[in-house]
């Protein structure tokens, strides 16, 4: 079943021997040999002018189509995030000594799983923010984030229509004084408070859920937020989502879990007058297992919102940027995310020089690759019995 | 063990004597919560009392279902717990409902949690006038102590799952006479 997923079938019309598919694997060690299968099916593909455009059409349906497989195979429901944000890079400069940054090439899967309700959510914003620089060049920063929420949905919601416009707001506010650390934490901060004031009034929640004030003390989300721009990536998480960078083949963490045991949250935790007790596992006062998050206002000052922010160089060996609510990173480790992703990206043909944006122009952001990457992912996590929502946002770093 | 000790008027002591003194297994816990509203005490009972609609007034509940009976005594509970909790489901029988005195008790018979032999009971009294006249509440419990954990920690969640509900109440019926009074005017 795994095996009939990881194939599209416009591209099996085109391969001259398709690939059979196999019986269901028991054995984990065969679930990690899966993408090679993809790489063959990939790589068969005839280099035509006509297939080619052919794969480019199959790119937006592919991702619906292999969803729909996954509900067949993990009886789960799926929510297809599909991005609509394209927008149209400014002619650069050709003689720019800045390095020339293309479209982001990205793929999103987010399904519900095992669990009974959807409450994560997916906020992908190309060139959401613009760095003026001199001789009117601009730069795009994209915007990449994952939101895990519990209690219900309504605050994961609020941070996915809302983040991206606060951490927009912010940078421009700061101008050329632009410190990242601080700027993201003051966005998560007012992120939080524009939740616990929605919980505070009595209008009608948009939210479609039952409940009600003040029932909405109760709910909160995960963060993780990635900004990447033409020389950083920026990551800012609150809770226990994650993101990890592919770079030369290893696995760099660029967050780090905020679990209630891990020793510094705890020490925090307790100085703040709180407890973490052992209750399935370790939770704030035996309730949330995580130690911060957006909302949650019934747990503070145990739970805080604000982030853990790192910023990265970017360089020449940086393949992939993954982002992952923890039902991907609780089944699934770090570096076999990368691998996963590494084998998939390679598996693509080189991405287009920089002399044709037009035809990139016309290109959904969303790429092939990362896409399938995404997909790959969350089946393997839904395989290994992640039994949450999963999240995932691959991101193509590899420079054009 | 009773949290709030400043607390303790002579009505709450004899509430807490007549209702609240439930005797503990060897493998037991429990606790009392008291709780003041600034509210009437019909309308605050009128929230405790319907057993078919815990999420009138506590957190944490997704969904009920009745499965068994109308919401009297004897009634069975299903109560959805929202995700992120270390429960799904808990199953609740009403064990006891009297509007005279103002007194409910119930038990949890079953669920996907790790509250095992848990009763409670909840009691609703008027303070007298010269310790503010308003309207208290107390919920105590008693629980066995799951393998693996301490009573200490185990009355340390129940409390705090507790204390939020109280919370609750408390917000949910002074908002409704806040409401009242702002029509009056």
């Amino acid at each position: 079943m795994a095996g009939i997923c990881c194939g599209v079938v416009g591209e099996a019309a085109e391969t001259s021997s398709p690939i059979e598919p196999t019986s269901r694997p028991s054995a984990r060690r065969s679930l990690d040999l899966l993408p090679l299968k993809y790489i063959a099916a990939d790589v068969s593909v005839p280099p035509l002018e006509n297939s080619r455009k052919r794969q480019r059409l199959d790119r937006r349906a592919s991702p619906a189509r292999e969803c729909d497989n996954a509900v067949h195979s993990s009886k789960s429901k799926v929510v297809e995030v599909v991005p609509n944000y394209s927008s149209k890079s400014p002619t650069l400069d050709s003689t720019s000594p800045t390095v020339v940054e293309e479209y982001p090439r990205y793929g999103v899967t987010s399904v519900c799983g095992r669990r009974r309700d959807m409450e994560d959510a997916v906020s992908v914003r190309p060139s959401f923010c613009q760095e003026t620089l001199s001789h009117d060049k601009k730069l795009g920063f994209h915007f990449f984030a994952v939101f895990d929420g519990h209690g219900c949905s309504h605050v994961a919601t609020m941070c996915k229509e809302r983040l991206h416009e606060i951490v927009k707001e912010e940078v421009h506010q700061a101008k050329e004084n632009l410190e990242w650390e601080s700027t993201m934490k003051k966005c998560f901060a007012r992120m939080d408070e524009e939740v616990l004031r929605w919980s505070q009034n009595n209008e009608t929640p948009s939210c479609r859920c039952e409940l009600q004030t003040p029932h909405c003390d109760a709910v909160g989300s995960t963060a993780v937020v990635a900004v990447v721009t033409p020389e950083k990536i920026i990551v800012a998480n609150c809770g226990d989502s994650r993101a990890v960078l592919c770079r030369n083949n290893v696995a760099v963490p660029l967050s780090d879990d905020h679990k209630p045991d891990r020793p510094d949250e705890l020490l925090r935790i307790q100085v703040a007058g709180g407890r973490v007790i052992y209750w399935d596992g370790p939770r704030v006062l035996g309730v949330l297992a995580m130690s911060r998050a957006i909302g949650d206002n019934y747990l503070k000052p145990y739970v805080i919102s604000e982030p853990e922010v790192t910023v990265t160089e970017r360089s020449e060996e940086d393949e992939c940027l993954i982002l992952g609510s923890d039902g991907l990173w609780d089944t699934v480790q770090n570096d076999i995310a990368c691998k996963v992703v590494r084998m998939c990206l390679n598996a693509q043909k080189p991405p287009s020089p920089p002399s044709s944006p037009r035809r990139e122009m016309a290109v959904d952001c969303s790429d092939k690759a990362c896409s399938n990457a995404s997909i790959l992912l969350t089946k393997l996590a839904l395989v290994r019995q992640s039994s949450d929502n999963v999240s995932v946002v691959v991101v193509d770093l590899r420079r054009t | 063990m009773l949290c709030k000790q400043d607390l303790e008027t002579p009505t709450i002591k004899a509430m807490l004597n007549t209702y609240h003194a439930s005797k503990l297994s060897s493998n037991q816990c429990g606790s009392s919560l008291v709780q003041t509203i600034d509210a009437p005490l019909p309308l605050v009972w009128s929230l405790i009392r319907r057993f078919e609609y815990p999420q009138g007034y506590k957190l944490f509940v997704k969904k009920c279902n009745l499965l068994d009976g109308d919401g009297g005594i004897g009634s069975v509970r299903e109560v959805m717990i929202t995700s992120g909790l270390p429960a799904g489901v808990s199953v609740e029988r009403l064990d006891k409902l009297d509007d005279d005195k103002h007194v409910l008790k119930f038990s949890i018979i079953g669920g996907d949690h790790r509250l095992v032999n848990y009763s409670s009971t909840i009691t609703l009294h008027e303070e007298e006038e010269e310790y503010g006249g308003k309207t208290v509440a107390i919920e105590s419990y008693a629980v066995d102590v799951p393998a693996g954990s301490s009573g200490d920690d185990t009355c340390s969640f129940a409390n705090t799952i507790i204390a939020c509900n109280l919370r609750s109440l408390a917000k949910i019926t002074e908002e409704k006479v806040c409401k009242v009074n702002q029509i009056k005017l």
